[in-house]
Protein backbone atom coordinates (compact mmCIF):
# COMPACT_ATOMS: atom_id res chain seq x y z
CA UNK A 1 0.00 0.00 0.00
CA UNK A 2 2.43 2.80 1.63
CA UNK A 3 5.20 1.03 -0.72
CA UNK A 4 3.10 2.34 -3.82
CA UNK A 5 3.11 6.14 -2.70
CA UNK A 6 5.31 8.67 -3.51
CA UNK A 7 5.06 11.82 -1.94
CA UNK A 8 7.24 14.99 -2.90
CA UNK A 9 7.24 17.71 -0.10
CA UNK A 10 8.76 21.10 1.39
CA UNK A 11 9.08 21.02 5.14
CA UNK A 12 6.83 23.76 6.97
CA UNK A 13 4.29 23.72 3.88
CA UNK A 14 1.08 23.58 5.42
CA UNK A 15 -0.50 21.61 2.39
CA UNK A 16 2.83 18.99 1.87
CA UNK A 17 2.06 18.54 5.88
CA UNK A 18 -1.81 18.38 5.80
CA UNK A 19 -1.14 14.98 3.48
CA UNK A 20 1.61 13.74 5.87
CA UNK A 21 -0.22 13.99 8.60
CA UNK A 22 -3.09 11.89 6.85
CA UNK A 23 -0.58 9.07 5.32
CA UNK A 24 0.43 8.99 9.05
CA UNK A 25 -3.73 8.23 10.68
CA UNK A 26 -4.10 6.05 8.04
CA UNK A 27 -0.96 3.61 9.20
CA UNK A 28 0.55 4.29 5.84
CA UNK A 29 4.13 4.67 7.27
CA UNK A 30 7.02 3.49 4.98
CA UNK A 31 5.55 5.59 1.48
CA UNK A 32 8.16 7.01 -0.64
CA UNK A 33 9.01 10.26 0.04
CA UNK A 34 11.60 13.29 -1.34
CA UNK A 35 11.86 16.46 0.73
CA UNK A 36 11.98 19.80 -1.45
CA UNK A 37 13.69 23.05 -0.85
CA UNK A 38 11.57 26.14 -2.18
CA UNK A 39 14.30 28.83 -1.49
CA UNK A 40 16.19 26.58 -3.90
CA UNK A 41 13.44 26.77 -6.15
CA UNK A 42 12.99 23.21 -6.52
CA UNK A 43 9.49 22.65 -6.50
CA UNK A 44 9.95 24.26 -10.16
CA UNK A 45 12.68 21.23 -11.16
CA UNK A 46 12.21 18.72 -13.58
CA UNK A 47 11.22 15.95 -11.09
CA UNK A 48 8.57 17.84 -9.76
CA UNK A 49 7.27 19.13 -12.83
CA UNK A 50 6.92 15.78 -14.23
CA UNK A 51 4.66 14.60 -11.23
CA UNK A 52 2.85 18.04 -11.26
CA UNK A 53 3.20 20.23 -14.21
CA UNK A 54 1.83 23.41 -11.97
CA UNK A 55 5.02 23.47 -10.19
CA UNK A 56 3.55 22.90 -7.17
CA UNK A 57 4.17 20.83 -3.73
CA UNK A 58 2.58 18.36 -2.45
CA UNK A 59 3.00 16.17 -5.21
CA UNK A 60 1.98 12.62 -4.41
CA UNK A 61 0.87 9.44 -6.72
CA UNK A 62 -0.18 6.37 -5.81
CA UNK A 63 0.26 3.62 -7.98
CA UNK A 64 -1.28 5.53 -11.38
CA UNK A 65 -3.44 8.26 -9.46
CA UNK A 66 -1.84 11.46 -9.54
CA UNK A 67 -3.24 13.83 -6.52
CA UNK A 68 -1.13 17.46 -6.37
CA UNK A 69 -4.12 19.16 -4.37
CA UNK A 70 -3.77 18.55 -0.67
CA UNK A 71 -6.79 18.60 0.01
CA UNK A 72 -7.98 16.06 -2.93
CA UNK A 73 -5.24 13.70 -1.63
CA UNK A 74 -6.54 13.88 1.83
CA UNK A 75 -9.93 12.92 0.76
CA UNK A 76 -8.60 10.34 -0.82
CA UNK A 77 -7.25 8.89 1.52
CA UNK A 78 -9.47 9.20 4.08
CA UNK A 79 -12.23 7.02 1.01
CA UNK A 80 -9.89 4.49 -0.09
CA UNK A 81 -8.38 3.53 3.36
CA UNK A 82 -11.85 3.89 5.80
CA UNK A 83 -10.72 0.39 7.50
CA UNK A 84 -7.78 1.35 8.52
CA UNK A 85 -6.24 3.61 10.78
CA UNK A 86 -8.36 6.47 12.28
CA UNK A 87 -11.52 7.09 11.01
CA UNK A 88 -11.22 10.59 10.19
CA UNK A 89 -14.72 11.23 8.67
CA UNK A 90 -17.41 11.21 11.42
CA UNK A 91 -20.90 9.47 11.20
CA UNK A 92 -22.63 11.43 12.85
CA UNK A 93 -24.06 14.46 10.83
CA UNK A 94 -23.85 17.54 12.88
CA UNK A 95 -20.20 16.43 13.61
CA UNK A 96 -19.82 15.69 9.49
CA UNK A 97 -21.36 18.86 8.86
CA UNK A 98 -19.02 20.92 11.13
CA UNK A 99 -16.25 19.31 10.07
CA UNK A 100 -16.75 19.77 6.16
CA UNK A 101 -17.89 23.70 7.03
CA UNK A 102 -14.59 24.20 9.18
CA UNK A 103 -11.91 22.37 6.43
CA UNK A 104 -13.52 24.96 3.73
CA UNK A 105 -12.99 27.77 5.85
CA UNK A 106 -9.86 27.12 6.41
CA UNK A 107 -9.07 27.74 2.80
CA UNK A 108 -10.60 31.20 3.20
CA UNK A 109 -8.11 31.38 6.63
CA UNK A 110 -4.99 29.99 4.32
CA UNK A 111 -5.25 32.63 1.79
CA UNK A 112 -5.59 35.67 4.48
CA UNK A 113 -2.80 34.17 6.37
CA UNK A 114 -0.46 34.09 2.71
CA UNK A 115 -1.62 37.87 1.65
CA UNK A 116 0.65 38.76 4.74
CA UNK A 117 3.60 36.31 5.16
CA UNK A 118 3.72 35.92 1.17
CA UNK A 119 3.04 39.65 0.39
CA UNK A 120 6.50 40.33 -1.03
CA UNK A 121 7.06 37.17 -2.53
CA UNK A 122 3.46 37.72 -4.62
CA UNK A 123 3.13 41.63 -5.16
CA UNK A 124 5.99 43.00 -7.67
CA UNK A 125 8.13 45.72 -6.02
CA UNK A 126 6.28 48.65 -8.00
CA UNK A 127 2.76 47.10 -6.85
CA UNK A 128 3.09 47.08 -3.67
CA UNK A 129 1.25 49.67 -0.94
CA UNK A 130 1.49 50.33 3.38
CA UNK A 131 -2.36 50.45 2.66
CA UNK A 132 -2.66 47.24 1.22
CA UNK A 133 -0.22 45.97 3.87
CA UNK A 134 -2.71 47.35 6.56
CA UNK A 135 -5.16 45.78 5.28
CA UNK A 136 -4.48 42.60 5.00
CA UNK A 137 -2.96 42.41 8.47
CA UNK A 138 -6.56 43.36 9.94
CA UNK A 139 -8.50 40.48 7.58
CA UNK A 140 -5.95 38.37 8.89
CA UNK A 141 -6.44 39.62 12.69
CA UNK A 142 -10.10 39.56 12.23
CA UNK A 143 -9.62 36.03 10.69
CA UNK A 144 -7.71 34.87 13.66
CA UNK A 145 -10.12 35.71 16.06
CA UNK A 146 -12.88 33.46 14.36
CA UNK A 147 -10.77 30.62 14.69
CA UNK A 148 -9.83 31.45 18.47
CA UNK A 149 -14.26 31.73 18.90
CA UNK A 150 -14.66 28.61 17.06
CA UNK A 151 -12.35 26.90 19.86
CA UNK A 152 -13.85 28.69 22.69
CA UNK A 153 -17.62 28.02 21.72
CA UNK A 154 -17.04 24.25 19.82
CA UNK A 155 -18.41 21.04 21.57
CA UNK A 156 -15.25 19.79 21.95
CA UNK A 157 -11.04 19.65 22.16
CA UNK A 158 -11.21 19.42 18.15
CA UNK A 159 -12.16 21.36 15.06
CA UNK A 160 -15.35 19.36 14.11
CA UNK A 161 -16.72 18.52 17.96
CA UNK A 162 -15.58 15.76 20.03
CA UNK A 163 -12.97 13.75 17.79
CA UNK A 164 -9.98 14.34 15.57
CA UNK A 165 -10.92 14.55 11.97
CA UNK A 166 -10.08 15.53 8.60
CA UNK A 167 -11.04 19.17 9.79
CA UNK A 168 -7.76 19.07 12.55
CA UNK A 169 -5.51 17.29 9.41
CA UNK A 170 -6.37 19.91 6.97
CA UNK A 171 -6.03 22.83 9.39
CA UNK A 172 -3.66 22.22 12.09
CA UNK A 173 -0.42 23.04 9.53
CA UNK A 174 -2.25 26.34 8.99
CA UNK A 175 -2.32 26.77 12.93
CA UNK A 176 1.17 25.87 13.88
CA UNK A 177 2.55 27.96 10.92
CA UNK A 178 0.78 31.35 12.58
CA UNK A 179 3.06 30.32 16.09
CA UNK A 180 5.87 29.85 13.64
CA UNK A 181 5.26 32.84 12.59
CA UNK A 182 5.31 35.00 16.08
CA UNK A 183 1.60 34.53 16.27
CA UNK A 184 1.44 35.52 20.55
CA UNK A 185 0.21 32.56 22.67
CA UNK A 186 -1.11 34.84 24.96
CA UNK A 187 -3.38 36.93 23.11
CA UNK A 188 -5.24 33.46 21.54
CA UNK A 189 -5.23 30.98 24.53
CA UNK A 190 -7.33 28.65 22.78
CA UNK A 191 -5.50 28.11 19.42
CA UNK A 192 -2.44 27.79 21.91
CA UNK A 193 -3.91 25.41 23.59
CA UNK A 194 -5.23 23.26 20.55
CA UNK A 195 -1.60 23.85 19.01
CA UNK A 196 0.22 22.83 22.08
CA UNK A 197 -1.44 19.62 22.99
CA UNK A 198 -1.90 18.31 19.44
CA UNK A 199 2.26 18.64 19.19
CA UNK A 200 1.95 15.50 21.02
CA UNK A 201 0.19 13.41 18.89
CA UNK A 202 1.84 10.54 16.90
CA UNK A 203 0.71 11.71 13.85
CA UNK A 204 1.98 15.47 14.24
CA UNK A 205 4.98 14.69 16.21
CA UNK A 206 6.09 11.99 13.19
CA UNK A 207 5.36 14.12 10.29
CA UNK A 208 6.48 17.62 12.18
CA UNK A 209 8.88 19.99 9.90
CA UNK A 210 12.32 18.90 10.31
CA UNK A 211 13.57 22.85 9.03
CA UNK A 212 11.29 23.81 12.53
CA UNK A 213 13.39 21.65 15.13
CA UNK A 214 16.68 23.67 15.24
CA UNK A 215 15.60 27.06 14.78
CA UNK A 216 13.06 29.58 15.71
CA UNK A 217 10.46 31.00 13.26
CA UNK A 218 10.42 34.39 11.99
CA UNK A 219 8.48 37.38 13.62
CA UNK A 220 6.17 38.57 11.02
CA UNK A 221 3.16 37.96 13.52
CA UNK A 222 4.32 38.89 16.74
CA UNK A 223 1.88 42.04 16.69
CA UNK A 224 -1.36 40.55 15.40
CA UNK B 1 -35.96 16.36 3.93
CA UNK B 2 -35.65 19.02 1.61
CA UNK B 3 -38.52 20.52 3.83
CA UNK B 4 -35.71 21.03 6.17
CA UNK B 5 -33.34 22.79 4.09
CA UNK B 6 -32.91 26.32 3.28
CA UNK B 7 -30.73 28.16 0.86
CA UNK B 8 -29.93 31.89 0.55
CA UNK B 9 -28.52 32.36 -2.57
CA UNK B 10 -27.72 34.89 -5.39
CA UNK B 11 -27.81 35.04 -9.29
CA UNK B 12 -25.54 33.57 -11.03
CA UNK B 13 -22.45 33.35 -8.08
CA UNK B 14 -20.77 29.68 -8.71
CA UNK B 15 -20.67 28.72 -5.11
CA UNK B 16 -24.36 29.60 -5.02
CA UNK B 17 -24.96 27.39 -8.53
CA UNK B 18 -22.75 24.87 -7.03
CA UNK B 19 -24.97 23.84 -4.32
CA UNK B 20 -28.06 23.81 -6.20
CA UNK B 21 -26.71 21.58 -8.60
CA UNK B 22 -25.85 19.51 -5.97
CA UNK B 23 -29.41 19.46 -4.59
CA UNK B 24 -31.04 19.04 -8.36
CA UNK B 25 -28.57 16.15 -8.50
CA UNK B 26 -29.78 14.43 -4.90
CA UNK B 27 -33.20 15.20 -5.59
CA UNK B 28 -33.71 17.18 -3.10
CA UNK B 29 -35.87 19.88 -5.14
CA UNK B 30 -38.57 21.65 -3.27
CA UNK B 31 -35.56 23.37 -0.05
CA UNK B 32 -36.69 26.56 1.27
CA UNK B 33 -34.58 29.09 -0.71
CA UNK B 34 -34.58 33.09 -1.00
CA UNK B 35 -32.78 34.92 -4.01
CA UNK B 36 -30.89 37.98 -2.90
CA UNK B 37 -29.06 40.69 -4.71
CA UNK B 38 -25.35 41.22 -4.15
CA UNK B 39 -25.71 44.74 -6.20
CA UNK B 40 -27.82 45.77 -3.76
CA UNK B 41 -26.01 44.51 -0.57
CA UNK B 42 -28.31 41.94 0.75
CA UNK B 43 -25.64 39.24 1.51
CA UNK B 44 -24.58 41.96 4.33
CA UNK B 45 -27.91 42.18 5.11
CA UNK B 46 -29.22 40.78 8.90
CA UNK B 47 -30.96 37.90 7.60
CA UNK B 48 -28.25 36.73 5.62
CA UNK B 49 -25.52 37.39 8.39
CA UNK B 50 -28.04 35.56 11.58
CA UNK B 51 -26.78 32.36 9.21
CA UNK B 52 -23.47 33.25 7.77
CA UNK B 53 -21.51 35.79 10.10
CA UNK B 54 -18.98 35.85 7.18
CA UNK B 55 -22.25 37.69 5.12
CA UNK B 56 -21.39 35.53 2.13
CA UNK B 57 -23.70 33.70 0.07
CA UNK B 58 -24.40 31.17 -0.30
CA UNK B 59 -25.88 30.23 3.27
CA UNK B 60 -27.37 26.85 3.47
CA UNK B 61 -28.83 24.86 6.64
CA UNK B 62 -29.97 21.28 6.48
CA UNK B 63 -31.60 20.93 9.83
CA UNK B 64 -29.91 22.23 12.55
CA UNK B 65 -26.35 21.99 10.71
CA UNK B 66 -25.16 25.08 8.76
CA UNK B 67 -22.63 25.15 5.73
CA UNK B 68 -21.68 28.70 4.20
CA UNK B 69 -19.21 26.55 2.34
CA UNK B 70 -20.52 25.62 -1.21
CA UNK B 71 -18.09 22.87 -1.20
CA UNK B 72 -18.71 21.86 2.47
CA UNK B 73 -22.62 21.69 1.44
CA UNK B 74 -21.67 19.90 -1.85
CA UNK B 75 -19.96 16.92 -0.10
CA UNK B 76 -22.08 16.86 3.14
CA UNK B 77 -24.98 16.65 0.48
CA UNK B 78 -23.46 13.42 -1.35
CA UNK B 79 -22.19 12.00 2.05
CA UNK B 80 -25.75 12.25 3.69
CA UNK B 81 -28.18 11.24 0.51
CA UNK B 82 -25.72 8.96 -1.34
CA UNK B 83 -28.34 6.18 -1.98
CA UNK B 84 -30.95 8.99 -3.84
CA UNK B 85 -30.59 10.81 -6.49
CA UNK B 86 -27.27 10.55 -9.05
CA UNK B 87 -23.93 9.22 -7.27
CA UNK B 88 -21.55 11.78 -7.20
CA UNK B 89 -18.46 10.80 -6.08
CA UNK B 90 -17.24 7.76 -8.31
CA UNK B 91 -16.58 4.29 -6.85
CA UNK B 92 -13.09 3.50 -9.00
CA UNK B 93 -9.81 5.05 -7.23
CA UNK B 94 -8.54 6.64 -10.83
CA UNK B 95 -11.98 8.27 -11.42
CA UNK B 96 -12.43 9.50 -7.86
CA UNK B 97 -8.95 10.65 -7.57
CA UNK B 98 -9.65 12.92 -10.62
CA UNK B 99 -12.67 13.89 -9.33
CA UNK B 100 -10.75 15.19 -5.83
CA UNK B 101 -7.92 16.37 -8.34
CA UNK B 102 -10.04 18.29 -10.60
CA UNK B 103 -12.83 19.65 -7.93
CA UNK B 104 -9.88 21.08 -6.38
CA UNK B 105 -7.69 22.57 -8.88
CA UNK B 106 -11.29 23.95 -9.86
CA UNK B 107 -10.71 26.32 -6.72
CA UNK B 108 -7.34 27.64 -8.10
CA UNK B 109 -9.11 28.47 -11.53
CA UNK B 110 -12.50 30.20 -9.48
CA UNK B 111 -9.45 32.26 -7.65
CA UNK B 112 -7.51 33.43 -11.24
CA UNK B 113 -10.97 34.20 -12.43
CA UNK B 114 -12.20 36.77 -9.35
CA UNK B 115 -8.55 38.18 -9.56
CA UNK B 116 -9.24 39.42 -13.32
CA UNK B 117 -13.35 39.63 -12.88
CA UNK B 118 -13.89 41.32 -9.70
CA UNK B 119 -10.63 43.60 -9.69
CA UNK B 120 -11.94 46.67 -9.37
CA UNK B 121 -14.01 44.70 -6.64
CA UNK B 122 -11.43 44.38 -4.46
CA UNK B 123 -8.12 46.19 -5.12
CA UNK B 124 -9.17 49.74 -4.12
CA UNK B 125 -8.38 52.72 -6.57
CA UNK B 126 -5.05 54.00 -5.30
CA UNK B 127 -3.94 50.25 -5.42
CA UNK B 128 -4.71 49.79 -8.88
CA UNK B 129 -1.93 48.78 -11.59
CA UNK B 130 -1.97 48.31 -15.57
CA UNK B 131 0.92 45.49 -14.74
CA UNK B 132 -1.21 43.61 -12.21
CA UNK B 133 -4.61 43.60 -14.41
CA UNK B 134 -2.07 42.45 -17.39
CA UNK B 135 -0.48 39.79 -14.97
CA UNK B 136 -3.48 38.56 -14.02
CA UNK B 137 -5.25 38.59 -17.29
CA UNK B 138 -2.52 36.08 -18.56
CA UNK B 139 -2.53 34.19 -15.43
CA UNK B 140 -6.08 33.04 -15.95
CA UNK B 141 -5.50 32.57 -20.32
CA UNK B 142 -2.70 30.13 -18.96
CA UNK B 143 -5.72 28.48 -16.45
CA UNK B 144 -8.01 28.36 -18.90
CA UNK B 145 -5.83 26.74 -21.89
CA UNK B 146 -4.86 24.29 -18.89
CA UNK B 147 -8.35 23.39 -18.44
CA UNK B 148 -9.22 23.09 -22.34
CA UNK B 149 -6.30 20.50 -22.44
CA UNK B 150 -7.60 18.67 -19.35
CA UNK B 151 -10.93 18.62 -21.80
CA UNK B 152 -8.77 17.06 -24.65
CA UNK B 153 -7.07 14.85 -23.10
CA UNK B 154 -9.96 13.24 -20.68
CA UNK B 155 -10.87 9.78 -20.92
CA UNK B 156 -14.77 10.90 -21.36
CA UNK B 157 -16.83 13.78 -21.71
CA UNK B 158 -16.91 14.68 -18.08
CA UNK B 159 -14.03 16.40 -15.33
CA UNK B 160 -13.19 13.14 -13.85
CA UNK B 161 -13.77 10.25 -16.77
CA UNK B 162 -17.16 8.97 -17.99
CA UNK B 163 -19.50 9.95 -15.38
CA UNK B 164 -20.97 13.37 -14.01
CA UNK B 165 -19.51 13.79 -10.71
CA UNK B 166 -18.73 16.26 -7.68
CA UNK B 167 -16.02 18.00 -9.82
CA UNK B 168 -18.62 19.04 -13.06
CA UNK B 169 -21.29 20.01 -10.13
CA UNK B 170 -18.46 22.29 -8.49
CA UNK B 171 -16.99 23.49 -11.63
CA UNK B 172 -19.48 23.80 -14.05
CA UNK B 173 -20.68 27.11 -12.46
CA UNK B 174 -17.25 28.47 -13.09
CA UNK B 175 -17.41 27.52 -16.88
CA UNK B 176 -20.53 28.97 -17.68
CA UNK B 177 -19.04 31.95 -16.04
CA UNK B 178 -16.26 32.08 -17.82
CA UNK B 179 -18.69 32.35 -20.96
CA UNK B 180 -21.06 34.72 -19.51
CA UNK B 181 -18.06 36.94 -19.43
CA UNK B 182 -18.20 36.56 -23.40
CA UNK B 183 -15.01 33.81 -23.30
CA UNK B 184 -14.82 33.45 -27.17
CA UNK B 185 -16.21 29.90 -27.69
CA UNK B 186 -13.97 29.63 -30.94
CA UNK B 187 -10.89 29.84 -28.95
CA UNK B 188 -11.72 26.97 -26.61
CA UNK B 189 -13.91 24.75 -28.50
CA UNK B 190 -13.53 21.96 -25.67
CA UNK B 191 -14.59 24.20 -23.30
CA UNK B 192 -17.33 24.98 -25.27
CA UNK B 193 -18.60 21.52 -26.20
CA UNK B 194 -18.83 20.73 -22.15
CA UNK B 195 -20.58 23.95 -21.83
CA UNK B 196 -23.17 23.39 -24.28
CA UNK B 197 -23.74 20.10 -23.75
CA UNK B 198 -24.44 20.39 -19.87
CA UNK B 199 -26.68 23.02 -20.22
CA UNK B 200 -29.27 20.60 -21.17
CA UNK B 201 -28.85 18.44 -18.10
CA UNK B 202 -31.74 18.80 -15.50
CA UNK B 203 -30.33 19.59 -12.79
CA UNK B 204 -28.32 22.70 -14.90
CA UNK B 205 -31.69 23.57 -16.90
CA UNK B 206 -33.55 23.80 -13.40
CA UNK B 207 -30.73 26.14 -11.62
CA UNK B 208 -29.78 28.03 -14.31
CA UNK B 209 -29.18 31.42 -13.10
CA UNK B 210 -32.48 33.48 -13.27
CA UNK B 211 -30.70 36.92 -14.54
CA UNK B 212 -29.13 35.21 -17.20
CA UNK B 213 -32.05 34.16 -19.08
CA UNK B 214 -32.58 37.00 -20.81
CA UNK B 215 -29.37 39.01 -21.18
CA UNK B 216 -25.94 39.32 -21.81
CA UNK B 217 -23.07 39.26 -19.92
CA UNK B 218 -20.19 41.87 -19.80
CA UNK B 219 -17.37 41.69 -22.51
CA UNK B 220 -14.79 41.32 -19.73
CA UNK B 221 -12.85 38.02 -21.27
CA UNK B 222 -13.94 38.48 -24.69
CA UNK B 223 -9.86 38.84 -25.73
CA UNK B 224 -8.40 36.00 -23.15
Amino acid sequence: MAKDMTLLWGSGSPPCWRVMIALEEKNLQGYNQKLFSFEKKEHKSKEVMAMNPRGQLPAFKHKDVVLNESYGACMYLANQFKSQGTKLIPDCPAEQAMMYQRMFEALTFGQKMGDVIYYTYKVPEGERHDSAVKRNREALTAEIKLWEGYLQKGSGSFLAGKTFSLADVVVYPSIAYIFRFGLCEERYPKLAAYYNTLKNRPSIKASWPPTWLDSQGQDTLKDI
